[in-house]
């Protein structure tokens, strides 16, 4: 079947909000096993489609499907077990310790007291992610590129096949923005499937196997990475000017100077 | 110390300080000499030390220890699943819901005042919570908001019953308020007791999940758990809890705030261990209290008073020598 | 589940099975042989086998009543209303185990201490009717309490013949029962005479100018024995109304209870009552002494002839206050009672 490499497929979806609509029949497709960014403008609806994939936000018309798997009729513990979501922002009011908050990604396999095992696969994740030694820090105390890094732990605690980021990036530092994304990279080569909404439309084409452009409520074009190096197309979808730099095989854009 | 440690002494505590409790009171007859004889057989007057340590200082003990605990326990939990530090029960209008029901009773003599308190102060939360409740969610901010509108409302229909009420009633009406432990029996006990224990079950059974409710709804949703259910789950135990405590023992102000930051200055934000804490520190703490409010003076004095009066300095104490992380 | 909800979920059923085994071990006793009977103001019968000899009294009128059926040394505890400033002096004049601080008391009609009223052992406790939930704990001790609620001089009547009946001092109730019925009788006689036009009064609780008692209170009762109106008609027992009303009502004479912050001549002051009668007039009065102007004991008769003095100078101007006072004391209180006058004066 067609579906079994499809991680994502939307078909038709329209979502709006107060009286306003914010996705117009988008339709698009996501692989498994790859690094996808989704790219666009602000407000273009990014984050409201990724919301949709993790099942944070129900559309009002058209079938999203994961895995195969109608995404409006999973419960809340089937669908931990198949999409983990990192959202932009996260204020945690009590000071947990690091260990405690990834922790909690293992909720879906607790029923109410965490287990040793748990806790074994939280340190784990906290080895592969590098912070074992944040440890026993307390969240709350932590720089917000940390913090991140701490949401990331728990998202891999989880264990889901799908990863769905909101803007990971947004509050690294230049080195642990690389650090970061190799670390998606090698998570994908493993097999996870991961789907991020990027600002930085340069570090996405550096890193990403493959690129949903989002403008005007809708996924322009979807996939298939070659044809995303086109000047023309990219500024339809930046709005403005720019010029494109090659880049071992892709490119990087630069802002026009004046 | 480190944390084990900490938590090895509070699980250990209360058996000791509830047995202290039995020997402290002001009668002149159950005197401690006097309560070791009884197990010796020695007493001059067996009978009523047996009655003054069993019937009214045992009661009386176990009653509090459960007050103090329930109150405790749901000022955690609610704090928990609000994700706020500054709520407890009582800011959803349960004191005051639980205030207009005992007063309407006192001055009517329609219901039990313990009942009619209780009944009033469940429906106080459940007003506020389906006041809140809109497109089938219930926003922190609304919920505290309605909270407060319908606190509002029930100090408006109290303070009606206490101003068509004669001042000795009015004077009853008043004490209540203050909080009442004095008037503990077996029969209040065991009134209350199965509430407050199946409250308090549920939210020991709960307290994990607390930790992943406090990273917030999309947090815990995206990793397996409901955090509608939960939380009207959560609520409504530490409702239950906290109002069969208030019904039976009037109103002990803020005690389910102070406690909860006490606990986590103690042993840190885990509801994993700050959880079964709260209950067994909030027991002895109040306990401790009422030790003091039972010996101190030859009358009782109101628990509620006592609380905060003893409750409130030890917890800017305890504010200013250690770092709870709210400097954010 | 992990070892420690499991633990401690065994702790709470276990002090739930304790507790429903908890229960007070003194029984009711055997109903048999009761020579005294009587039914309190909650309508339950109290049965005594002999007259109570170790009464705890947590009422300050009951308290008055007892000492006025000589059966102050049946009383074992007295409410702690009776060490404050005010009422000690008085008792003390009464009681040399009073003046000597030696009588315990267990707390005033609310806050009760449970545990000091069980240790006494009394074989009585009085209390107000209200105080539900302490009269539910002390009988769960096996101890006969009488509950008490007084809205009217028939129920002072009713309780004095009660506690006489209690304390095996019946003989000594009717006779004092029968003199205040009989003071009532002669000063209504002198009342008749005259025909001066009703006053309107107005009542004045502590809580405040505008705190009031209606038509169903027993200010009602003492301000119509006294031969005059009760200018609030309203028919509850206790009314705050605004000054607006007070101005219609424009009452002839202004009565207040006792007060510790305010005193008639700030009202006589209050510009906004300055088209009152009662103010115009300078007809403001205070009853001064809780203990002397009580309405809850057989002392009522003086506060009754105080306030007719009041409204009807003229008709009563033989009538000696100080000397009625007097002969009400030694008559209710006995010898000792001519001390209360003379603490009093002071």
């Amino acid at each position: 079947m067609e579906q079994v490499n499809k991680a994502v497929q939307v078909r038709n979806i329209s979502f709006g909000y107060n009286g306003q609509l914010i996705l117009d029949d988008v339709n698009a497709e996501i692989e498994a096993g790859k690094l996808t960014f989704i790219l666009g403008r602000n407000g273009s609806g990014k984050s409201t489609l990724l919301k949709i994939l993790g099942g944070l936000l129900n559309s009002q018309e058209g079938v999203t499907r994961i895995f195969g798997k109608n995404s409006a009729k999973l419960n809340v513990s089937e669908r931990s077990k198949l999409t983990g979501f990192l959202n932009q922002h996260h204020n945690a009011v009590f000071p947990f310790s690091v260990e405690d908050v990834v922790l909690t990604g293992r909720a879906g396999f607790i029923n109410f007291i965490p287990k040793e095992s748990d806790r074994e696969a939280s340190v784990q994740a906290m080895e592969k992610v590098g912070i074992l030694h944040l440890r026993n820090r307390n969240y709350t105390d932590l720089s917000g590129g940390e913090q991140q890094m701490v949401m990331i732990a728990r998202l891999l605690a989880q264990n889901p096949k799908i990863l769905l980021l909101d803007e990971p990036t947004t509050y690294l530092d230049f080195s642990n923005q690389s650090h970061l994304l190799n670390l998606l990279k090698q998570l994908v080569k493993e097999g996870l499937t991961i789907v991020a909404v990027m600002h930085d439309p340069n570090l996405a084409f550096i890193f990403g196997d493959d690129f949903l452009f989002m403008k005007d409520k809708k996924v322009l074009r979807s996939g298939k990475s070659l044809k995303a190096w086109d000047t023309e197309f990219l500024k339809t979808i930046y709005h403005g000017k720019l010029e494109t730099i090659p880049y071992k095989g892709r490119v990087l854009l630069v802002p026009f100077l004046n | 110390m480190n944390n084990r440690n900490i938590s090895i002494l509070l699980y250990s505590l209360p058996i000791p300080v509830i047995l202290v409790s039995l020997f402290i009171g002001p009668s002149q007859y159950a005197t401690p000499g006097a309560i070791l004889n009884m197990f010796f057989n020695i007493a001059d007057n067996p009978g009523i030390v047996k009655s003054i340590v069993v019937d009214v200082r045992l009661p009386r003990v176990l009653l509090t220890f459960f007050v103090g605990g329930s109150l405790a326990i749901s000022g955690c939990s609610i704090q928990g699943i609000f994700r706020n530090p500054l709520t407890d029960s009582y800011i959803l209008g349960l004191s005051s819901g639980a205030a207009f029901g005992a007063a309407l009773a006192l001055a009517y003599a329609f219901l039990p005042v313990q009942l009619s308190a209780f009944i009033f102060g469940l429906a106080a939360v459940g007003l506020s919570y389906f006041m809140a409740r809109k497109n089938r969610n219930v926003s922190i901010v609304s919920l505290i908001l309605s909270g407060i509108i319908v606190s509002g409302i029930f100090t408006a229909l109290l303070t009606m019953v206490q101003f068509f009420s004669d001042p000795f009633k009015l004077q009853s009406i008043v004490h209540w308020t203050m909080g009442n432990l004095h008037n503990a029996s077996w029969g209040k006990l065991q009134s209350s007791i199965i509430p407050m224990s199946a409250g308090v079950a549920v939210l020991i059974i709960y307290r994990w999940r607390l930790n992943v409710l406090a990273l917030g709804d999309d947090e815990a949703r995206t990793v397996g758990i409901n955090p509608g259910k939960d939380k009207i789950i959560i609520l409504f135990a530490a409702t239950l809890a906290s109002s069969s405590a208030v019904a039976v023992a009037g109103i002990i102000g803020l005690y389910g705030l102070i406690v909860p930051h006490m606990v986590r200055m103690i042993i840190g934000p885990d509801n994993r261990q700050s959880i079964p804490l709260n209950f067994l520190f909030g027991g002895m703490f109040l306990l401790i209290i009422d030790n003091f409010s039972r010996t101190l003076s030859g009358f009782e004095l109101p628990i509620g008073v006592f609380t905060m009066l003893l409750g409130a300095p030890f917890f800017i104490f305890l504010m200013k020598k250690t770092n709870i992380g709210w400097n954010r | 589940m992990g070892y420690r909800t499991k633990a401690f979920l065994y702790f709470l059923i276990l002090i739930v099975i304790i507790t429903s085994f908890g229960c007070s071990t003194t029984g009711d006793k055997p109903f048999d042989a009761f020579a005294i009977s009587v039914t309190d103001f909650r309508g339950k019968e109290i049965s005594l086998a002999k007259p109570a000899t170790r009464i705890v009294c947590l009422i300050e009128s009951g308290l008055s009543g007892l000492y006025m059926l000589q059966a102050e040394n049946q009383v074992i505890a007295v409410p702690s209303a009776v060490y404050d400033e005010g009422l000690f002096s008085r008792y003390a004049a009464l009681d040399d185990r009073i003046k000597n601080k030696q009588l315990p008391a267990p707390g005033n009609w609310d806050f009760v201490s449970i545990e000091n009223i069980v240790a006494l052992q009394p074989d009585l406790v009085i209390i107000w009717s209200s105080q539900t939930e302490s009269i539910q704990s002390i009988e769960a001790h096996g101890i006969p309490v009488y509950g008490v609620f007084l809205e009217s001089f028939s129920d002072v009547y009713k309780e004095i013949e009660d506690l006489g009946k209690l304390t095996g001092k019946s003989q000594r109730a009717d006779s004092i029962i029968a003199y205040t019925k009989s003071e009532i009788i002669s000063f209504k006689k002198q009342q008749k005479s005259s025909n001066e036009k009703k006053k309107s009064v107005y009542f004045m609780w502590s809580q405040g100018l505008l705190s009031t008692a209606g038509t169903t209170s027993t200010v009602n009762e003492l301000i119509e024995l006294a031969g005059a109106i009760n200018s609030c008609t309203f028919s509850q027992e206790h009314v705050t109304i605004n000054k607006e009303r007070l101005l219609d009502w424009n009452p002839d004479v202004m009565v207040m209870w006792h007060n510790p912050s305010l005193k008639p001549g700030d009202i006589i002051a209050l510009p906004e009552l300055k088209q009152v009668s009662a103010i115009q007039n300078k007809q403001v009065f205070e009853l001064s002494s809780v203990f002397m102007y009580d309405l809850w004991t057989l002392k009522f008769p003086n506060s009754v002839k105080t306030i007719a003095k009041w409204c009807y100078p003229d008709t009563f101007a033989d009538l000696d206050l100080k000397e009625e006072q007097h002969k009400m004391l030694i008559e209710l209180y006995g010898k000792r009672g001519g001390r209360l006058m003379d603490e009093w004066q002071e």
